[in-house]
């Protein structure tokens, strides 16, 4: 089985992020992580590894130079190799152009399975997965909560609906965004770490992949632009509802729910 | 101008989401300045009688009506979307950023070559586009958006980002017959649809969370009765999810869902960053925390410093009373 995994580096959720003077950029704190879902992913391509042996594990990312620090958190944790299609110079985080350049990496190598993240935390957009599946034709589920392989042409996975969930059998290639819930992402181990250290990963720019070109991916060609970052309104400082006792707390907190909050 | 706008329509269970209202008040206002057409899509099985409350929101309403569509299945919705889009080319499909939303517009924005903005929370017509307001760093950060109109836009907002105007139209109802085939690769072989009946977590006016100052799942069963009382739901912190006190279906935050009620009740939840970047969207947020230094109350409008378990009975009580008031 040849599987691939997409895999993003986001800012932790405790880094700092200021607006600069211009208001259209930011400048994050140097606090980066592999993003909270993609982690699912590798793990469930490791666990598919582990029972159909050759299967080879590749995991790629659309990101700066930065980002192989995330590459090397999926190598120590089992992934076989690693791709950075390097962004230095186009920049856009325009989903579609994102897509396609993860679409045409993964068309040129070829894949029976895919992986994605079921979001990315920053900025919660839940696109490229699907995005990459409609440009590359094949079917796709998201947020997928069990996986099993039926045989080398067909899965059985189990997705969250509303209310639900619900159990379809897919034929491969197909691409699957992964959820909390399906595993529990192992922690890489000491051996792991040392192997992804010396990995070598594959640079690549991803203008040269056919059928793209730069002016097909930079920020001209996105479709989305930011006209200005704002902080958000910060909240008043609290109330602390006053009250001898809990009967009383609770009056009081009802009476300003109703009277100044009017939430009630 | 005339850029018209589609509304695609949510249903559950047969009645239209409340989500679904709400974007079609906002297309609806940005419409009555751009004097554009607010087109309501409603695609599904047995939905004349929605399809009939929906003409008082919209101007047109576009009824796809068929018993292959009883369900939701993306390969299907997203070639029927697709026919649509075809022939009517709006100028921005709004959509809710709910599971079927975040699942239906990248296919479409990838079909289209289109633009898409996802888990937006705003947006204003400033007499020539649509500006959007989208949260990013889990609300550190907020974003306005234009997008390229050189093909249709595809826009999903976070349910109860908009308050619901009914306007009283009576909008034109157009059936619409076209191709629901799905994809021959997928095949569905079971649904278990035993959440439905309750309120969705994202959607709730209402949401009473409890953190692991609730001790054990079963005390979660006063949290019930008392979202009960508020028609609304209970939410639970990560710690609690992964502690199997409560399902992964319920748990706010940032690994979690991001929830805009307009009233939320943190019980013993310690308000670590995680957790509040899926709720300080609230309109109204109120802790009970019995230590009074706990982080969630830099981020509530009230709060109780006190024993959860001598609160919520009172609490409970109290709650009653207002709603047989009413
Ligand atoms: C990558 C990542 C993603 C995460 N995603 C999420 C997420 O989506 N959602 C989320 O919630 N967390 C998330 N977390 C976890 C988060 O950081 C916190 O660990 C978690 O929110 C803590 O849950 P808690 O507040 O219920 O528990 P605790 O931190 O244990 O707090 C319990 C609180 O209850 C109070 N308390 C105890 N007993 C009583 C009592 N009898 N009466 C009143 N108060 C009482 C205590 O004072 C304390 O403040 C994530 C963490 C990471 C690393």
């Amino acid at each position: 089985m040849n599987i691939l995994v997409c895999i993003k580096q986001v800012a932790d959720t405790e880094a700092r992020i200021l607006l600069k003077s211009d208001k259209k950029s930011l400048e994050i704190e140097n606090k980066y992580n592999m993003n909270f879902f993609d982690e699912f992913a590798v793990e469930e391509a490791i666990r598919i590894k582990s029972k159909i042996k050759d299967s080879q594990i590749t995991v790629c990312t659309y990101g700066t130079k930065k980002a192989v620090e995330a590459l090397r958190t999926a190598i120590a944790m089992g992934a076989d190799r690693a791709f950075l299609l390097d962004n230095t110079g186009l920049d856009s985080d325009d989903p579609l152009i994102i897509s396609k350049i993860l679409a045409n990496f993964a068309k040129q190598e070829g894949f029976d399975l895919i992986f994605c993240g079921r979001q990315a935390i920053d900025d919660e957009n839940a696109n490229i997965g699907a995005m990459i599946a409609e440009l590359l034709g094949i079917p796709h589920v998201s947020a997928i909560l069990k996986f099993d392989i039926i045989d080398e042409k067909k899965v059985r996975v189990e997705s969250e609906i509303e209310g639900g969930k619900e159990t379809l059998e897919v034929q491969l290639p197909a691409l699957f965004t992964t959820q909390k819930g399906i595993n529990e992402p192992r922690v890489p181990l000491i051996t792991g770490v040392m192997k992804a250290m010396k990995a070598s990963i594959t640079v690549v720019d991803p203008s040269t992949f056919e059928g793209l070109s730069k002016e097909l991916i930079d920020m001209t060609a996105s479709k989305i632009s930011v006209l200005t970052y704002e902080t958000p309104k910060g909240r008043p400082a609290v109330k602390i509802v006053d009250g001898e006792t809990p009967g009383e707390k609770v009056k009081s907190l009802i009476k300003i729910l109703k009277e100044e909050a009017k939430a009630l | 101008m005339f850029k018209d706008i589609f509304v695609f329509i949510e249903c559950k269970e047969g009645s239209i989401r409340k989500v679904s209202f709400e974007l079609l008040s906002k297309a609806k206002e940005i419409s009555e300045k751009s004097l554009s057409t607010v087109y309501a899509v409603i695609i599904g099985n047995d939905i004349v009688a929605a399809a009939n409350q929906l003409k008082e929101f919209a101007d047109k309403v576009i009824v796809v009506n068929n018993e292959k569509l009883k369900n939701y299945r993306w390969d299907i919705f997203t070639h029927v979307m697709e026919q649509l889009i075809k022939k009517y080319k709006p100028y921005a499909v709004f959509g809710a950023s709910t599971i079927t939303g975040k699942d239906i517009f990248p296919r479409l924005a990838a079909k289209f070559n289109g633009a898409i903005v996802s888990d937006a929370v705003g947006a204003v017509f400033d007499g020539e586009s649509i500006k959007i307001k989208k949260p990013l760093f889990g609300g550190k950060i907020i974003s306005w958006i234009v997008c390229k109109d050189d093909s249709t836009f595809f826009v999903t907002f976070r349910p109860n980002s908009f308050p619901v105007e009914k306007r009283s139209l009576n909008g034109e109802l157009i059936d619409e017959t076209v191709d629901v085939v799905g994809d021959p690769r997928i095949s569905l072989i079971s649904t278990d649809k035993s959440g439905s009946k309750k309120v969705d977590l994202q959607e709730a006016d209402f949401i009473i969370c409890g953190g692991r100052g609730m001790k054990g799942p079963e005390n979660f069963q006063m949290l019930e009765e008392i979202a009960g009382v508020m028609e609304g739901r209970v939410g639970a912190s990560r710690a609690v999810v992964d502690s199997k006190w409560r399902d992964y279906n319920d748990q706010i935050g940032k690994s979690g869902k991001t929830v805009s009620p307009k009233l939320y009740i943190g019980c013993g939840v310690s308000g670590a960053l995680h957790h509040t970047m899926g709720m300080d969207t609230a309109k109204v947020i109120v802790a009970i925390n019995k230590d009074p230094n706990a982080l969630i109350f830099q981020y509530a409008d009230y709060g109780i410093v006190d024993d959860i378990f001598t609160i919520l009975p009172v609490l409970k009580e109290e709650l009653i009373k207002i709603k047989q008031e009413v």
